[in-house]
């Protein structure tokens, strides 16, 4: 049999290896003098402060957290979670991999919740940002990893990249969804009072979609840690790294502590942050 | 203070293709029918006073809520003008105006209260009271002291830090009144704000209602399902069908000669012994009821036909000189201060003892009541005391059972 498809060919690989090659040669002086180091220095930072923390007070602070977000059960279990991870011998791991997923959060937040208000403001916006979040989401996540090393190298800089475009869409589509679903009634009252469009939006809309942003927010955060993970194939370090390592030298007991260690830390934070977002302002209506 | 000239709302996707149908009087529901537009407000003209109430009143979905959100502009008008005669830049014409002047207009000269209370969920009663002023830029200090008057104004003083979801409806649509009433505006649009009370508490703030108005003379248009209630407190009342406004007129004008068909089923169960008045119940004088008994000293003598011993004695200018019974002076007093007198209450049997005077403004409800004080004819008298005409039973039968005085 001939090839149905053989008389044309394509030549899409050849095209996107030029053009990937094109952007790395173009923007690779741009992305490591001006993206890596804030990247860097937030990193740093807050592992510095997180490291610095001694684990019982750390424990501690989870517990009245868990607490205070949630219920006593999520404090209570807190307090297990990390005790284990500390008693499996990964607390620093743990500590990178926090760090890791607190500073790519605090960019897909930077970055995501003004793209979701403007979405939220704008159809013709959201008509463009709509393909894009598509385009972010489904992209399975070792795609990232590729330009992600040629741009920034390897360490936990592209890691954290990847990350950041991987886990900021449901920060954009959940901002602006929660303030588009905002009940009309509401801006009609702040309209009838001449408020501008300004005082509305901080007044009325982001409050009352406080409840969905934090929802997004959670996401954000479980998107982030299951990424942060694989980008342990690319440098990065931490829980993650564990798991590879593990698998690398077939120590499949590592390979378990440090994916018992990921599971554990992805419960807490899912736990806190879900009990955060029923805190959240405007929730009171939602009954 | 404002006027609606024309002021017409088509909601769909294309309300110029009904204008003009509209020119062509078709009803709403041809209007539908042909374009598949709907007619929100159908050319709606009034004028409203400074100072004063100005109800609209129609069934459900007859275009209030439309009409009233034209006036600040929630809703565009697809058609008409609305002038406003702002205090410091003259007469301006609201459809007219861009966002800034817009929202200027609404921040300082014109507030809302919603039909569905439209509370912000996260906010306190307290600061959803204060909204209006937060907006105005008054300070936090001196907005909350105003908000917790005005809440304790309508009796909610202690809810202040509670959310309005731990409020029942009627609290809450008084939070609303508070809200509307809390930023000085001189305009007030009020959108059913007492629908979700109970009857008591519906009364009380009618009354609250008017007792503000009384001391701060905003002007306001008020909007309600329920003619009563329009009566009570509306100096005038537009009365609204398919969006179209089909009569305006004071509470008694409207009572007393309902112009459309629709006007008088409403009416027809309307309560009118506090709306209408002596003036229009009252038998003129020049009516062939009366009968002429002679003069003495230049005071000229009549009576009714049917009541030949109660004689009422006349100058020569018309006023009032004196009552007799049975040939006897009775003693002659004014209505309005014997009702607050409840020792003049006579036995029963004495109450032919005292006669009455009232004004042609007092109202039925009044005159009713001082039966119980004297039985003789009222004599209605004008701004300057001359005797217009007498009220006794029929007349008071007739104006209660068919809101007019004598049956023709
Ligand atoms: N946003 C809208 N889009 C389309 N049609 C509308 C809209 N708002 C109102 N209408 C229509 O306009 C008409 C008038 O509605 P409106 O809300 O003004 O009535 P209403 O007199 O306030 O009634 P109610 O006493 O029930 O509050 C109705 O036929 C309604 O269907
Ligand atoms: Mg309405």
């Amino acid at each position: 049999m001939t090839d149905p498809f053989g008389f044309i060919d394509l030549p899409v690989r050849q095209v996107i290896t030029d053009i990937v090659n094109w952007i790395v040669a173009t923007f690779r002086d741009f992305s490591r003098t001006y993206i890596s180091p804030p990247v860097r220095g937030v990193m740093n930072g807050v592992q510095w402060g997180l490291s610095s923390v001694p684990p019982g007070a750390f424990i501690l602070a989870t517990f009245v957290l868990g607490w205070w977000a949630a219920s006593w059960r999520v404090g209570v279990f807190s307090v297990i979670a990390f005790a284990l991870i500390g008693f499996m011998g990964v607390w620093d791991q743990m500590i990178i991999t926090l760090s890791l997923v607190v500073t790519a959060v605090f960019f897909c937040v930077l970055i995501g919740l003004p793209l979701g208000i403007l979405s939220s403001r704008s159809d013709r916006f959201y008509g463009f940002m709509r393909p894009v979040l598509d385009i972010m989401q489904t992209t399975p996540p070792f795609v990232y990893l590729v330009p992600a090393v040629m741009l920034f190298s390897i360490g936990n800089v592209p890691g954290l990249i990847a990350t950041i475009v991987f886990a900021m869409p449901p920060v954009i589509r959940l901002t602006n969804l929660g303030i588009r679903h905002v009940n009309p009634e509401f801006i009609e009252a702040a309209v009838a009072f001449g408020s501008t469009k300004r005082q509305i939006l901080w007044k009325v809309q982001f409050p009352l979609a406080m409840p969905t942003i934090m929802a997004g927010l959670n996401q954000t955060i479980m998107l982030a840690l299951s990424m942060v993970v694989i980008a342990a194939i690319i440098g990065a370090g931490g829980l993650g790294l564990e798991v590879y390592a593990g698998l690398e030298r077939l120590n499949i007991g590592q390979a378990f502590v440090g994916g018992i260690g990921i599971v554990l830390l992805a419960m807490v934070l899912d736990r806190i942050t879900q009990g955060l977002g029923e805190k959240a302002p405007g929730v009171r209506d939602r009954d | 203070m404002i006027r609606a000239e024309n002021v017409t709302k088509i909601f769909g996707s294309d309300p110029e293709s009904a204008i003009p149908l509209l020119e062509e009087n078709k009803t709403k529901e041809e209007i539908r029918e042909l374009t598949g537009q709907t007619v929100g407000v159908n050319k709606a003209s009034f004028d409203i006073q400074q100072g004063e109430v100005f109800a609209i009143m129609g069934l459900s979905g007859c275009g209030k809520s439309t009409l009233i959100r034209c006036i600040n502009r929630i809703i565009d008008p697809t058609a008409g003008h609305i002038f406003f005669k702002h205090p410091d830049r003259g007469e301006v014409d609201i459809t007219q105006l861009d966002e800034e002047a817009l929202r200027t207009l609404r921040k300082q000269n014109m507030s809302m209260v919603f039909q569905h209370f439209a509370l912000l969920p996260h906010r306190t009663v307290l600061s959803n009271v204060g909204y209006g002023m937060e907006i105005q830029g008054r300070g936090r200090r001196k907005r909350q002291e105003a908000a917790q008057r005005v809440l304790d104004m309508v009796g909610l003083g202690p809810w202040g830090r509670s959310y309005p979801s731990e409020l029942s409806g009627g609290m809450q649509q008084r939070v609303g009144l508070a809200r509307g009433l809390a930023t000085d505006a001189e305009v007030l649009l009020m959108d059913e704000p007492f629908s979700a009370l109970d009857p008591l508490i519906k009364v009380d703030m009618q009354q609250e209602l008017t007792r503000i108005q009384r001391e701060l003379h905003r002007t306001i248009l008020f909007i309600t399902h329920d003619l009563d209630e329009a009566m009570r407190i509306g100096d005038h009342i537009a009365i609204m069908e398919d969006g179209k406004i089909v009569q305006i007129g004071s509470p008694e004008q409207i009572l007393v000669n309902p112009r459309t068909e629709y006007v008088a089923k409403f009416v027809e169960h309307a309560d009118p012994t506090g709306v209408i008045t002596a003036g229009t119940i009252a038998l003129p004088l020049d009516s062939d009821k009366f009968v002429s008994a002679g003069e003495r000293d230049g005071i000229s003598y009549l009576h009714r036909q049917d009541l030949p011993h109660v004689r009422y004695g006349m100058d020569r200018e018309g006023r009032l000189h004196d009552v007799q019974m049975d040939e006897q002076d009775v003693p002659v007093r004014r209505l309005e201060e014997v009702l607050e007198d409840e020792s003049a209450r006579p036995a029963s049997s004495e109450r032919t003892g005292l006669a009455l005077t009232c004004g042609e403004d007092a109202v039925l409800r009044d005159i009713l009541r001082s039966r119980l004080y004297s039985t003789l004819p009222v004599a209605v008298t004008n701004g300057d005391g001359r005797v217009r005409g007498l009220i006794d039973d029929p007349e008071l039968i007739n104006g209660i059972l068919e809101k007019r005085g004598e049956i023709p």
